[in-house]
């Protein structure tokens, strides 16, 4: 061995190459004994290496010479790179280490499992411990059992089901639904032909009509009242009934005269939904003169300011030093309920100035917000202006999870405190709510989604946080030459910041109060 | 593949980085990390009717990758001279005994941004080398340098780059810089 390949450089390197000698070994190993911080050097170097390995996708083959490249095995950087979930089907089918019979043609689009969306509902309660969706979501095939209340369903064939509560429903497919118990009407527009619904007693075909569906009793029956459905029963032939005609089946059959009155209707759902709107949106509106009156709130934003404004009022009691959010760029659209108002960002150049207060020693930051996509890298929900000195940035990465950025200030370091990613595309296009505290009595730092705790992480550094300038929905970065484009694509009808930490109580209640049943 | 398979492999292709920066934690050996993150990849998605996709997957990934990594540490060593091994085994510990988190996930985004600060020479040996794969004694015959000079060399462009990293993350890192 040469003098010079005990060079800590030529062994590290050679380490990595697998390519040390014993005597080379050994040498290293005497080394890191008698240098323990020659260890962490080290470590860095295999990171490092790891790294660069990794990012040989990103480097662009353009780089590379191919002539030069030897055979090499699949390295898992494949999956990181566009065509990811390409890749990812690639692979299964590859290595055919576990069977995926009737694997599609791989595509590196987004999918979701979904098959029907629930649209609408009226004071839902769903049976404890099962799935419970809210008004918007998107419905994957699986059971759904309702204690009360009204949902409308629409099936993405185009049949659309009012589900009247108690009720136990089974999502099968776009056109396929399997009910026990309950009380529907189906609304099936010709496209959507050929829906069905099963029960433990028959199936219902339907070929392009209304009808309604009532399994509450012990005769289940079935009501046409526009055009035309098939009753399948086992062992029995296929019976055709027209408009106006109904049957219970559960036993001997039984012809019945069709009573649509008998269940609810579109006309039903709209009434019952406008009162309840109403009724959230007034609780919301009477809990605000509280919210206001809170001596740790410094800023709150209601966003109830008329349409021809071009600011919105600071409501907080305690914020009096602190002016009205300027509005740029952002249009006026509808909130949560009728009535209520929201700023639309969709521009680059769209977001709420505000001057937020100065230092801080504990914050806690409440908005509800739409997202429609997140197509950037990085989508504001509240930033400082600039970056450092303390300086807070609340953003939505493009993998969908909340970040509290929290920026270095006296030689502390920066850290970023991040959820799981929350926003994925069944979430788009539906309000909810955020809040993030950052509680320097605990040392900790909490996020919540819709008043549930979704992540709390240690804060090891307690400093006070700078505030000043900031933007909703966008971020002035301070650069004059470039600016970061980071807008918010979507909509937010409130936003609040208290210069305290809210408990998980305080947080769960200002999203009670926001209405969970009216949310569209 | 059905839409779970499908939401499984999408959660695991969202926790990838995470995956190795944990690989090298349990795992220091070169060119290891790979091996493991694919190997995870497979039995995270052989029990994927198992995991509830609607939590936090990193707990479940961390447990997976540990197992997997101190598997694949083991046969990886077991046929190396006693005296790699000894060293292997050394560095293994200095590795789960750091006190910081894995930080590869932040760092890999960081990096591609310090790669393109590079001197000219400087990214012409990390491209030799990491992205052509061209030996280091090879890489010495056509630079007309010797083979020590060039590990030296890629030593040292690890460490501006390292130092570069440092710098971009104590500013905020790519998220706010």
């Amino acid at each position: 061995m040469s003098d010079q390949a005990h060079d800590t450089g030529v062994l590290f390197q050679l380490y990595l190459e697998g390519r040390l000698s014993d005597e080379e070994a050994v040498a290293l190993h005497e080394r890191l004994t008698a240098q323990p911080e020659l260890g962490e050097t080290l470590l860095d170097h295999l990171t490092m290496d790891a790294m660069l390995r990794s990012s040989k996708e990103a480097a662009g083959s353009a780089e590379i010479r191919p002539a030069l490249l030897p055979k090499r095995r699949f390295t898992f950087a494949t999956l990181s790179g566009v065509a990811a979930l390409a890749a990812c089907i690639t692979l299964l089918g590859t290595w055919a280490l576990h069977s995926l019979d009737g694997m599609k043609p791989a595509s590196d689009e987004a999918t979701t499992a979904s098959v029907a969306v629930l649209t609408r509902g009226v004071n839902l309660e769903w049976e404890p411990d099962t799935v419970a969706p809210a008004p918007g979501s998107p419905l994957s095939p699986g059971r759904l059992r309702l204690k009360s209340g009204l949902a409308q369903i629409e099936f993405y064939q185009g049949a659309r089901v009012l589900i009247e509560g108690p009720a136990d429903f089974e999502l099968v497919s776009s056109g396929e639904a399997y009910c026990t118990s309950g009380k529907l009407s189906a609304h099936v527009p010709p496209q959507a032909r050929g829906f069905r619904i099963n029960t433990p007693k028959g199936a219902i075909v339907d070929l392009g009509t209304e009808f309604g569906l009532d399994l509450n009793g012990a005769s289940a029956e079935v009501h046409v009242f526009k055009g035309e459905v098939e009753l399948h029963r086992p062992a029995v032939p296929m019976q055709s009934l027209k408009e106006g005609q109904a049957m219970a089946f559960a036993s001997a059959p039984k012809a019945l005269a069709a009573n649509a009155a008998a269940f609810a209707t579109l006309n039903d759902l709209d009434q019952r939904t406008a009162v309840s709107q109403r009724s959230q949106y007034e609780r919301w509106q009477a809990a605000g003169t509280g919210w206001n009156a809170d001596p740790g709130l410094r800023v709150r934003f209601d966003f109830q300011d008329s349409e021809e404004s071009r600011s919105l009022q600071n409501l907080a009691r305690q914020g009096a030093g602190i002016p009205a959010g300027s509005i740029v760029g952002g249009a006026w659209t509808e909130g949560r309920w009728p009535g209520k108002h929201a700023l639309d960002f969709r521009n680059v150049s769209d977001r709420v100035r505000l001057s937020a207060p100065g230092d801080v020693e504990a914050l806690t930051l409440t908005t509800w917000v739409r997202v429609n996509g997140l197509d950037r890298a990085f989508n504001s929900l509240f930033m400082c202006e600039g970056w450092g000195g303390g300086k807070v940035h609340w953003q939505i990465t493009r993998e969908g999870k909340v970040r509290l950025g929290i920026a270095s200030r006296d030689n502390k370091p920066h850290t970023d405190y991040d959820t799981p990613a929350l926003f994925t595309p069944e979430r788009f296009g539906r309000w909810m709510h955020l809040a993030v505290v950052y509680d320097p009595a605990a040392k900790e730092v909490r996020h919540y989604a819709n008043g549930e705790l979704v992540a709390k992480l240690p804060v090891k550094t307690i400093f006070s946080l700078h505030l000043g300038m900031a933007e909703l929905g966008n971020w002035n970065d301070g650069h004059a030459d470039r600016v970061a484009i980071r807008h918010l694509s979507g909509a937010m009808d409130e936003f609040a910041l208290y210069a305290r930490a809210l408990d998980v109580a305080e947080v769960a209640a200002l999203y009670e109060a926001g209405g969970e049943d009216s949310r569209k | 593949m059905n839409p779970h398979e499908t939401s499984a492999a999408q959660v695991f292709l969202s926790h990838h980085d995470f995956v190795k920066g944990v690989a090298l934690k349990y795992a220091p050996w070169p060119g290891l990390m790979e091996d493991i993150t694919q190997q995870v990849f497979l039995e995270f998605m052989n029990k994927e009717s198992r995991w509830d996709l609607s939590h936090d997957a990193r707990p479940l990934l961390a447990t997976m990758t540990r197992h997997v990594a101190m598997r694949l540490w083991r046969d990886r060593t077991r046929d190396q001279p006693e005296t790699v091994r000894k060293l292997a085994d050394h560095i293994r510990l200095l590795a789960e005994e750091r006190d910081t988190p894995p930080r590869y996930e932040e760092e890999i985004g960081v990096l591609r941004g310090c790669l393109q600060k590079l001197p000219e020479k400087s990214f012409e040996l990390i491209q030799l080398y990491y992205y052509s794969d061209v030996p280091t004694p090879e890489i010495a015959g056509r630079l007309d340098m010797k083979a020590d000079t060039v590990c030296r060399a890629l030593s040292r462009v690890r460490d501006k780059l390292r130092e570069c990293i440092q710098r971009s993350t104590a500013q905020g890192g790519q998220a706010h810089v």
